[in-house]
C-alpha cells in the first residue's frame, strides 16, 4: 500500500510488538501489511466536527473530521439500496472467538455483530451493547450489565449465559486466550448480569471489548453458532445487518436486521467484495466498480478531496491513529541536552513535512503522543515552530560547550523517506545543526536502537490509543524505554494511571506524562495518520455513529467503521 | 505401447516426487508449525494437542504414506485455518484459474501464430523486426504493469469491462468470458514472445525445406503453403513450450488472481502459504503439480499427432 511511503519507514509495529503483543495483531495480516502498525488501536478522536473537508486550505490546525459534504448536510435518511464495499483482505471465517481478522474483517464483523463496547466522540470507552460495564475499586471484579430485550438474527437472546458461552470459547482457544489470560472466573449474577473475576487488577478491561486489532473478544455472536462446526461460514450477531451468503475470495453479503435493537440500518443490503491489490482497490472505486473502499495513504485522500469539490466522491476521515515520531536518544550528546532537543522541534516546519507527504489537510500537527481532540490529550510546552528561537539555543549550546551541534539521524532506505529525511536535514540545517542521515533496513535499524546505538530515528508505535498502551516506551524501568527519559513523577503516574478504573481520574495522571514529554522533549511528534473513507456522492453518513443514548460514537476509528447509519440517496 | 506404459510409470514418479518433495518442505521450514497455526501465546499444552491431531510426532515418511493414502480417496484434509476441506474448496476454485489459464493461451496464441507466420515469412524484413520488436516489449513488459495498465485503460478509462471480480459463467455466459478477458491478457501476453520467437524459427527452417519448394513449385498460394503444409510441422516446439509454459502460469495467476479479485486455485495457494496453513498448501501443490504433468503427458502424446514420424520412432 501506498501508506507505507507516508510513514516514516521505521519500526511499524513499533514496541508493543518486542513484548510479543503484537503476535496477536500479527496474526491480523493486512495490518502488517500496511506498513503501519495497529490501525485499530483505541485512538482518541478529535471534538471539532465542525471544519468542512472542503476547507482544505488552513489546513495545519484544523484538520477535517468525521465530515460529509456541507452541501449534503441537510439531506434526511431514507431507506434502501445496496452498498457494495471494497474490502483489502478475505477472511479465513467469521466466528470471533477463532477466526483472525485484519482491519477488513473487523468492518465486515461490525455490521454482523456488535462490540459490548465501542469509543464515544473523544474517543473514551463507552458500554455499546452492554448496558454498562462496571468495576470495582480495585478494578479486579468487572461487571457487564447486558441490554434487556436483544434477539441474535436467529432468535436466541442475548443474555449472561450468552456472553459468558463467548468468553468460554475465548478461553477455550489455543489462539486466542491470551485476549483473556487476567480473566480467572464468571458467575452469572441474574439473566442480565455476568460478573467476572480477575487475576489482578485490570483497569484497562472495557478497551480489550471495543473490538480491534488482536481482539475480537467484544464481537458477542450467537451461542448456537459457536457451537454449530460451520458456524464459522454462517454467522449469527445481534448487528444492523443479517448473514445471507459468502463466497470466499469474492463476496459476502448482507441484508438489514429489521429487528435491530436500535434504529434498523438504512441500507436494505451490503456486499463485501475482498480486493488485495491496493492499486486494483483504487481503479475499482474510480471506476465505479465499488461505491465505498478506504486508504490510508494521505496522497490518496488529498487526490480524492479535490475530487469531492467538483462532486465525484465523498470523503470522510476517521479519528487519528498514533502519529509519527522522530525519537532522541537522550543519553547520547549532544541530544542530551533539553536545549538541542528543543532546537531540532523548534526547526521543524511540520507545514513544509505535510506538504512533502501530500498530507496538508489530511495529517493533523501532533503536541504529544495523543491528538488535541483526543480525551487524553493535555496542553504542554512542546515548542512550536521558530527558526530564530531554535537558532538561538544552538549559539548558547556552541557558546558553552565549544562544540559543533552535529548527530546521526536515522532512518529507511526507501526514496521516499530519504527525501523526507533531507528535508527535515535540510530545515535543522537552518538553525546551524548538522544531521548526518544513515539509511538502514528496518531490522538493522530496530537492532541499533535497542542497542542504544543512535541518536536520532523515525519511530513508530508510540502513542494514539490508550496511553497504557505506552507504558512501556515512558516508564525508566522497562528496558523498552528507548529513548532514556527518565522522570520518577512520570513513572509513579504510569503506575498509578495502570491502577485505576476511572477514565478522568486516569486522564490526571497522564497529564503528569505529557507535560513531562513537552518540557524534556524525547520525541518530535510529525503528525497523525488517518484513515480515509472514499464513498461515491450518494454515500452518506459515514461520518455519523449514533450511540445508544443519542450521543456521538465515534464513526470510523483507524480503518474501522460502522454502518448502520450510512444511507443512500434514492 | 511399452512406450505409453513407460511415460505413464514416469509420470507416476514424477507426482510422487514432487508432493514428497513439498511435504517434506513444510517440515523443514524454520520454525514450529504448530506455533505458527497457534500462535506464540498459545501453551505447550495445546501444542502438544495439536501435534497429536495433526501427527505430527510420527515420523516424516509415516505421516506422508498416510497422507497420501487419503489422497488418493480424494480427502486432502481439512484446513486448520478455515475449517473447510481443502479438497471442497480446490473444487470451487480450480474452475476459475482452468477457465484464466485456458483463455489466457488462447489469447496468447491467437496474437503469436499470425505474428510467427508473418515474421517469417520474410526473415529480416522491416515487419520481422518490428514483430519481434513488440513481442520483446510484451516480454520485459512485468504482469504486473500489464494488468494494472489493462486495467487503468479498459476498466477506469474506457469503461468496457470490471475492474476487479468474476462473473460466474452460470449467472451470464458471456460475463462471464468478459469478466476474465483482462486477467487472461494479462496472464497470456507474456507468452505471446516466447510462442511467437519459437514457431517463427522453426518455420524459417520449415519453408526451407524441399516439400516447401515442391509445393511452391506446383505453385500453391502462399496462405495455402503456410496453412496446409508448413505450420503443422513446425509448432512441434511451439507445443512443447506451451505445455512448459503451464508451470509459468501458474504462478502468473497467484499475481493475476490477487490483482482482478478472482477466486481462484492461486489466490489460494498464496493465501495459504502466507498463513503457514500447511494442510492446503499441501492440497493445492499436488492438484497443480498432477495438473502440470497431466498437461506436459499430454503434449508428448500430441507431438505423435502433429507429426506421424515421431509416433513411428517412439511406438506412441
Amino acid at each position: 500500500m501506498r501508506f507505507i511511503r507516508t510513514t516514516p519507514g521505521i519500526a511499524p509495529v513499533g514496541t508493543r510488538s518486542r513484548l510479543g503483543l503484537a503476535m496477536l495483531a500479527g496474526l491480523a495480516l493486512i495490518a502488517g501489511a500496511c506498513g503501519g502498525k495497529d490501525p485499530a488501536a483505541t485512538e482518541p478522536a478529535p471534538v471539532d466536527s465542525a471544519a468542512p473537508s472542503t476547507e482544505v486550505a488552513a489546513p495545519v490546525t484544523e484538520a477535517p473530521t468525521f465530515t460529509n459534504p456541507p452541501e449534503n448536510t441537510d439531506a434526511v435518511p431514507v431507506a434502501g439500496g445496496t452498498l457494495t464495499i471494497g474490502i483489502e483482505a478475505e477472511s479465513p471465517g467469521w466466528n470471533p472467538t477463532a477466526d483472525p481478522w485484519s482491519n477488513a474483517g473487523h468492518n465486515v464483523a461490525r455490521a454482523i455483530y456488535d462490540p459490548l463496547a465501542t469509543f464515544d466522540a473523544t474517543g473514551k470507552v463507552v458500554p455499546y451493547l452492554a448496558e454498562s460495564i462496571t468495576a470495582n475499586d480495585d478494578a479486579s471484579v468487572w461487571t457487564i450489565v447486558l441490554r434487556d430485550g436483544i434477539t441474535f438474527h436467529d432468535g436466541e437472546p442475548l443474555n449472561a449465559a450468552a456472553v459468558q458461552a463467548n468468553f468460554d470459547a475465548v478461553k477455550a482457544s489455543p489462539q486466542y486466550s491470551g485476549q483473556l489470560a487476567l480473566l480467572a472466573s464468571m458467575s452469572v449474577i441474574d439473566d442480565l448480569t455476568l460478573e467476572l473475576t480477575m487475576s489482578e487488577p485490570w483497569s484497562t478491561f472495557p478497551n480489550t471489548l471495543v473490538g480491534k486489532t488482536g481482539s475480537q473478544v467484544g464481537y458477542i455472536a450467537s451461542p448456537k453458532m459457536l457451537a454449530s462446526p460451520d458456524g464459522s461460514r454462517n454467522p449469527v450477531g445481534t448487528g444492523p445487518f443479517k448473514f445471507v451468503e459468502w463466497v470466499p475470495d469474492d463476496s459476502l453479503t448482507l441484508e438489514r436486521n429489521d429487528d435491530y435493537w436500535q434504529e434498523p440500518a438504512w441500507l436494505d443490503q451490503v456486499v463485501f467484495k475482498p480486493i488485495p491489490d491496493s492499486t486494483a482497490r483504487k481503479a475499482a472505486m474510480d471506476a465505479g466498480d465499488i461505491d465505498v473502499y478506504y486508504t490510508g495513504s494521505s496522497s490518496d485522500i488529498t487526490e480524492y478531496q479535490a475530487l469531492q469539490t467538483e462532486g465525484k466522491f465523498n470523503v470522510t476521515i476517521g479519528a487519528p491513529g498514533e502519529p509519527d515520531a522522530i525519537m532522541f536518544n537522550t543519553l547520547n550528546a549532544p541530544l542530551d541536552d533539553v536545549r538541542i532537543r528543543r532546537a531540532i522541534v523548534m526547526a521543524t516546519d511540520m507545514t513544509r513535512i505535510f506538504d512533502y507527504l501530500d498530507a496538508t489537510g489530511v495529517k493533523q500537527p501532533t503536541f504529544g503522543p495523543y491528538a488535541t481532540g483526543s480525551f487524553w490529550y493535555v496542553e504542554s510546552e512542546y515548542p512550536t515552530y521558530d527558526l530564530a528561537g531554535a537558532t538561538a539555543l544552538v549559539e548558547e549550546y556552541v557558546a558553552e560547550t565549544g562544540n559543533a551541534v552535529e548527530f546521526e539521524y536515522a532512518g529507511g532506505q526507501d526514496p521516499f523517506i530519504v527525501g523526507l529525511m533531507e528535508l527535515y536535514q535540510s530545515m535543522w540545517a537552518e538553525a546551524g545543526m548538522t544531521a548526518n542521515i544513515v539509511s538502514r533496513a528496518q531490522p538493522e535499524n530496530i537492532a541499533a536502537v535497542i542497542g542504544g546505538d543512535y541518536q536520532v530515528t523515525m519511530w513508530g508505535g508510540v502513542g494514539g490509543a490508550d496511553p497504557d498502551d505506552d507504558y512501556d516506551d515512558f516508564h525508566s524501568g522497562t528496558g523498552l524505554n528507548f529513548s532514556g527519559f527518565n522522570t520518577p513523577e512520570v513513572d509513579a503516574a504510569l503506575e498509578q494511571g495502570r491502577a485505576l478504573s476511572d477514565p478522568e481520574a486516569r486522564k490526571e495522571q497522564y497529564a503528569v506524562l505529557q507535560k513531562a514529554l513537552g518540557e524534556q522533549v524525547p520525541y518530535l511528534w510529525a503528525g497523525t495518520n488517518q484513515y480515509g473513507v472514499i464513498a461515491k456522492p450518494d454515500v452518506l453518513g459515514f461520518g455519523t455513529f449514533d450511540l445508544p443514548d443519542g450521543s456521538a460514537g465515534q464513526p470510523i476509528t483507524g480503518g474501522f467503521f460502522f454502518l448502520k447509519d450510512v444511507w443512500r440517496q434514492q | 505401447m511399452t512406450s505409453l506404459v513407460t511415460r505413464l510409470a514416469r509420470l507416476l514418479a514424477v507426482v510422487l516426487a514432487v508432493t514428497f518433495a513439498s511435504y517434506s518442505m513444510v517440515s523443514l521450514l524454520p520454525g514450529d508449525v504448530v506455533v505458527a497455526v497457534l500462535g506464540e501465546t498459545s501453551t505447550e499444552a495445546d501444542r502438544q494437542a495439536a501435534r497429536e491431531e495433526l501427527n505430527l510426532d510420527d515420523p516424516l515418511p509415516v505421516r506422508y504414506v498416510q497422507w497420501l493414502g487419503d489422497a488418493l480417496s480424494g480427502d486432502l484434509g481439512q484446513s486448520y485455518r478455515t475449517g473447510q476441506p481443502v479438497s471442497e474448496a480446490i473444487g470451487q476454485r480450480l474452475g476459475v484459474t482452468l477457465e484464466l489459464v485456458l483463455l489466457s493461451q488462447i489469447f496468447a496464441l491467437l496474437l503469436a501464430i499470425p505474428m510467427a507466420v508473418f515474421g517469417a515469412l520474410k526473415p529480416g524484413s522491416f515487419v520481422d523486426k518490428a514483430l519481434s520488436g513488440v513481442q520483446l516489449a510484451f516480454l520485459a513488459t512485468p504482469g504486473y504493469l500489464v494488468a494494472v495498465v489493462l486495467m487503468a485503460v479498459f476498466a477506469v478509462k474506457l469503461g468496457w469491462f470490471d475492474t476487479t471480480g468474476l462473473v460466474r459463467f452460470t449467472e451470464s455466459p458471456f460475463g462471464n468470458i468478459k469478466s476474465l478477458l483482462l486477467p487472461s491478457l494479462a496472464l497470456g501476453l507474456e507468452q505471446v514472445a516466447v510462442y511467437a520467437r519459437v514457431l517463427r524459427t522453426d518455420l524459417v527452417t520449415t519453408f526451407d525445406q524441399d516439400f516447401i519448394w515442391y509445393a511452391r513449385a506446383k505453385g500453391n498460394s502462399t496462405s495455402r503453403i503456410v496453412l496446409h503444409h508448413a505450420l503443422r510441422p513446425s509448432s512441434i516446439g511451439l507445443v512443447t513450450i506451451t505445455g512448459i509454459s503451464i508451470g509459468r502460469l501458474i504462478g502468473g495467476t497467484v499475481l493475476v488472481e490477487s490483482i482482478f479479485a478472482l477466486p481462484g486455485l492461486g489466490r489460494y495457494t498464496i493465501d495459504a502459504i502466507n498463513n503457514r496453513d500447511f494442510i492446503a498448501v499441501q492440497g493445492a501443490v499436488v492438484v497443480l503439480t498432477v495438473g502440470f504433468v497431466l498437461v506436459n503427458f499430454l503434449v508428448d502424446v500430441l507431438h505423435g499427432a502433429i507429426d506421424p514420424r515421431i509416433r513411428v520412432r517412439t511406438g506412441l
